[in-house]
């Protein structure tokens, strides 16, 4: 049975800027926005966009991420012909290898993709933050006969030098392509969403594979290929909300969007493009009478009964009366005792910040989403002792001790 | 068989006390009455069976069972889509007229043929009226352990208003049940049938043909209470958190009593966690200006408004200025700006627009029935 499309969704960055948040997972199954990961998205974007089959490319911690995508349920790809398969490297007769670029990893799948004969395969990934309807991408594909599409963002010219840029005719064709250039002839900066005829992209991942100088990439090898051969190849305008989360910054900006929906442009209550997430099976959250919640997001498991503002709780989260959190992003299992102060900052899973600690600061001024300047990070499992103090800047992978400082 | 698994199989019975909370049950069953937030009163008991490695279960409903189909589906949430066993649900079986069953003995004659093909040793029946975490491997070792014909689960309760003509209290005797009362209304706590039993699965095969073929039709009044001499009934006492549902009244009450954490810890157990339908709604958004005091939370909420001492199911709005107080709010009702309301149960998708006041009293609160504007 044939596929008109499938996806390939590149899962296996270690997201290493994100240090203490992916010590022990992959940058995909990061938590985000309360009770989803960051697979999530192009996964639930696949379904909404009716690709049932999904091939998922992992190769760093991927214990979190393979447990997490199980049979696929909760996005509905549990499907008797396709669904959701997690593709880690595998040994084959001639031998194993890591995956060693983005396009080595699909070529060492090509026998996957061959067993559902797409006509088209979108290639995605997995470190972003993206509402995207696919099949609107796919028809502009097809519309323009392309063998090769990529997915664009117009960005301000003063920052386009820092993205790899699509140079384009008025009909959207691409002739050019500069990889983080000095001097911009375009502002319209690829986000590493591609479709691809399949046999094209089947033979130049073979070709590629026998270029022992290439590093096997699809931004510095297919793409820069495909062009100096005349392929026939588009850029697809998008305009909805995309984010490269691959920063502490950037991933707690993304996440106090969230709770802005009406202005970021990210909007996780709609209920025709819904983001589908494994459920925690935890009861309901429970806000008690001393608790002071505003401007927040708080999910199943959890339990209030402090002061939260500002701020995103995962499931299963416990602000004790008298503590109180502004500005943070709190992952799923943390507790937070009596009297501590948990402010602008990321706190991983299963975190116990002890009584009277105090945990980032809020910078002078204010919130603002725009300029978040200083993020402090905790890594999952940490403890932060009573009366210990985080810096703003702090990065905390290693627990800290009763009344100790780390800055 | 592995040691996880257990050697029983369960029978709920759906409809049973459906006759106590009329207004609830206009459109369901009692099994599907929505309860604590995001779950099902099923929920419970079929969580606790899944959790106790009872991995065959029917479910035997009489009327209005839609409701609850659509939310057990093929009981995936409860890891129940087996090949062998798994979830079974037995409507009534249409003869040349339906022919609706009216007692326990009656359902359960109409799955004679299943139950004689099954491989359990025993079978556990249950009603769906009650929200508890139960441990059913207690009850099976405390079964096997006393060779018991009949084990009875029985806690020590006050009788519910709702309920004191329609129920059981047992006296028991160096553990054996030696008198089954029938509709008991003493005050004060009784022993009081949590109407959960584990029998042989053969003897109860005997016992319901027997009883069918003479027209009985209670397995408490027509069974176990004329044969207590004859049969040895045990009484197994529990003395875990239960949520007894037997009229509105304790319907409301038992929401409230999970606004208090130690209620929520007792009935909810990390490690034997109560599964239901996924609706994958997004988290609860608390806007500013919001209040929110002393209340019970599912997620899907945007709450704007004042809510203190509540229950708020699912996908539920308060808008800004609304203040909402000691009600019971099912999934997806909005309360608009500035409306009042006070000691409700408000029924899924019910409308309170702007402006309006609704208040019932403690001991009696208004019920706005499904999909209602007022």
């Amino acid at each position: 049975m044939a596929k008109e499309m499938i996806a390939m969704i590149l899962a296996g960055g270690q997201g290493s800027r994100l240090y203490a948040l992916t010590q022990k997972l992959a940058k995909p199954a990061v938590p985000f926005g309360g009770k989803y990961r960051i697979i999530d998205f192009p996964l639930s974007n696949c379904v909404n966009s009716d690709i049932d089959t999904v091939g998922i490319l992992t190769q760093y911690q991927p214990l979190v991420l393979n447990e997490y995508i199980g049979n696929g349920q909760p996005w509905d790809l549990d499907r008797l012909h396709g669904g959701v398969h997690v593709l880690p490297p595998y040994q084959q007769a001639s031998g194993s290898d890591w995956y060693k670029g983005t396009a080595n990893a699909i070529y060492q799948n090509i026998s996957f993709i061959d067993r559902y004969d797409p006509q088209y395969v979108i290639i995605l990934s997995g470190d972003q933050i993206c509402k995207q309807d696919y099949s609107d991408f796919l028809r502009f594909h097809k519309e323009k006969n392309a063998e090769f599409s990529v997915a664009v963002m117009e960005v301000p010219w003063s920052e386009a030098s820092r993205f790899g840029l699509m140079v384009t005719d008025d009909n959207d064709k691409i002739s050019e392509f500069q990889e983080k250039p000095k001097n911009p002839k375009s502002n319209l900066a690829s986000m590493g969403i591609y479709i691809f005829n399949w046999d094209i992209l089947k033979s130049y991942l073979i070709a590629d594979e026998a270029d022992p100088n290439s590093q096997n990439d699809f931004g510095n090898n297919i793409i820069p290929n495909l062009l100096k051969d005349g392929r026939r190849m588009y850029a697809y305008r998008f305009s909805g909300y995309w984010k490269d989360v691959g920063t502490i910054s950037s991933l707690w900006q993304a996440n106090m969007e969230v709770l802005d929906p009406s202005h970021s442009g990210i909007d996780l209550f709609d209920e025709n493009w819904k983001i589908y997430s494994r459920n925690s099976g935890q009861p309901c959250q429970s806000i008690g009478t001393y608790a002071e919640v505003s401007n927040s997001m708080i999910t199943e498991g959890c339990r209030v009964d402090g002061d939260v503002k500002d701020s995103i709780l995962f499931p299963g989260v416990v602000v004790e009366h008298g503590a109180t959190v502004e500005g943070a992003v709190v992952m799923g299992g943390t507790v937070i005792k009596a009297g501590a102060q948990v402010a602008h900052c990321i706190v991983a899973e299963n975190v116990l910040i002890k009584e009277g600690a105090r945990v980032g600061a809020m910078p002078e001024g204010g919130l603002n989403i725009a300029e978040p300047g200083d993020v402090a990070t905790v890594g999952s499992g940490v403890v932060i002792g009573a009366g210990a103090v985080v810096g703003p800047k702090a990065m905390v992978a290693n627990d800290v001790k009763d009344g100790a400082e780390q800055w | 068989m592995v040691s996880s698994m257990a050697n029983a199989l369960g029978v709920i019975f759906a409809n049973t006390y459906d006759n106590l909370v009329p207004d609830l049950v206009t459109e369901r069953s009692m099994a599907s009455i929505p309860f604590g937030g995001r779950y099902r009163l099923i929920d419970f008991v079929l969580s606790s069976m899944a959790n106790s490695g009872i991995d065959n279960v029917s479910i035997i409903v009489r009327r209005n069972y839609h409701s609850l189909m659509d939310h057990i589906g093929a009981g995936r949430e409860w890891d129940l889509t087996r090949k062998h066993g798994g979830l079974n649900i037995v409507p009534p079986f249409a003869e040349r007229t339906v022919k609706m069953y009216s007692g326990r003995v009656d359902a359960l004659d109409s799955i004679l043929n299943f139950l004689r093909d099954q491989k359990e040793k025993y079978v556990i029946l249950s009603d769906s009226c009650n929200a508890f975490n139960f441990d059913f491997n207690k009850l099976i070792e405390a079964h096997v352990a006393s060779g018991a014909d009949v084990t009875m689960v029985y806690n020590h309760a006050v009788i519910p208003e709702g309920a004191r003509s329609d129920n059981y209290t047992i006296k028991v005797k160096d553990g054996r049940v030696t008198q089954l009362l029938s509709n008991d209304y003493r005050p004060g706590e009784q022993d009081l049938s949590l109407n959960i039993y584990i029998i042989d699965r053969e003897n109860l095969i005997e016992l319901v043909r027997d009883a069918a073929a003479r027209g009985l039709i209670y397995f408490e009044r027509d069974i176990l209470a004329r044969n207590l001499e004859l049969l040895n009934v045990q009484a197994y006492r529990y003395d875990g958190y239960v949520a007894r549902i037997a009229d509105m009244k304790s319907y409301f009450d038992e929401n409230m009593r999970l606004l208090d954490p130690a209620a929520m810890a007792q009935l909810f157990d990390a490690d034997n966690p109560i599964y239901t339908k996924i609706r994958d709604d997004n988290p609860t958004r608390y806007l500013a200006g919001s209040h929110v005091k002393h209340s019970v939370v599912a997620d899907g909420c945007v709450l704007e408004g004042t809510v203190e001492n509540c229950v708020l199911f699912r996908g539920c709005q308060v808008r800004k200025g609304a203040v909402v107080k000691n009600s019971v709010i099912m999934q997806d009702s909005v309360i608009e700006d500035g409306a009042e309301v006070e000691y409700v149960v408000a029924d899924k998708n019910v409308h309170i627009t702007a402006g309006k006041k609704l208040s019932g009293a403690d001991s009696f609160p208004v019920f706005v029935a499904k999909g209602h504007t007022v």
